[in-house]
């Protein structure tokens, strides 16, 4: 498929994602739990695309590779090194604007 | 656009019902905001009966990896068309996250106060993205806004006036 509203229920059936380093896929992926490798293509992306994938790789998210290491990756990789990755917490930002507003 | 949405919707998914109306303001050419934002808001409105929010389009500032010259005369035309509807709505409080459209309506809000006309806070939130450098809008509003939240350490240490709360999205 082309494009679909939502991959939510795509993600959750899967074992493991192959994603490129745009943030909603990663982040996305990375909530529902699943192992991920990203492949990023340094000539056809925006630099800073590249920032989050490289954070998520170095905290133990994700896997790394770009298109002609993805074979290389898939055949060698353990995914049990990959740390869970915890939610965010709007919970923080509406505490720290409810005190910015005077909303206490 | 897109991910900046999502990524605004989160941040207000834990906001008591207190910020209300909400007036979302968002590029004309974006096709997908409007259902992101209408599914929110249906959700929302399961839990609070009186939610109210509108949705405002303003010509998009900017392209990705448009020129300067040109990014110029674009905002100051989405600043020219945002100056009429910052006034209209006069808000208290801007939230943004980084499109291009920010700037405008940030900039609008800055010279409504200038003249006296209303003074509002505006909370910038830098993108999940990220995570060691500033976007343009981030770059522009770092002086330009009242609060100027970064999700990631590096940020906070590069930019000392920005707040760091961690993940928030």
């Amino acid at each position: 498929f082309r494009f679909k509203d939502s991959l939510a229920e795509d993600l959750r059936s899967a074992d493991l994602v192959i994603s490129h380093a745009g943030a909603g896929s990663c982040l996305e992926t990375l909530e529902e739990g699943k192992p991920l490798v990203v492949v990023t293509n340094e000539t056809l992306m925006n630099n800073h695309q590249l920032e989050l994938a490289k954070q998520l790789h170095r905290d133990g998210h994700v896997l790394c590779c770009n298109c002609s290491t993805l074979v290389e990756t898939l055949q060698s990789m353990d995914l049990s090194t990959l740390k869970p990755f915890p939610p965010g917490q709007p919970e923080k930002f509406a505490l720290f604007l409810d005190k910015v507003v005077g909303f206490q | 656009t897109g991910g900046h949405t999502t990524e605004i919707l989160r941040l207000l998914s834990c906001l008591s019902e207190m910020y209300s109306p909400r007036h979302y303001v968002f590029a004309d050419s974006d096709k997908m905001s409007e259902a992101k934002i209408r599914s929110f808001e249906q959700k929302r409105a399961e839990t609070f009966s009186n939610s109210q929010f509108t949705l405002n389009r303003i010509p998009r500032s900017r392209e990705v990896r448009q020129s300067w010259i040109s990014s110029v005369v674009t905002t100051l035309y989405s600043i020219l068309y945002s100056l009429p509807l910052t006034y209209k709505l006069k808000p208290d409080l801007i939230l943004c996250n980084g499109p291009g459209t920010c700037v405008p309506v940030c900039i609008s809000a800055l010279l409504l106060g200038l003249l006296g006309i209303k003074r509002a806070i505006i909370v910038y939130v830098e993108s999940i993205c990220r995570v060691e450098t500033l976007s343009l809008s981030g770059k522009i509003l770092y002086y330009f806004s009242d609060y100027f939240i970064v999700q990631w350490p590096a940020l906070k240490e590069k930019y000392h006036k920005s707040i760091y709360l961690g993940r928030i999205v």
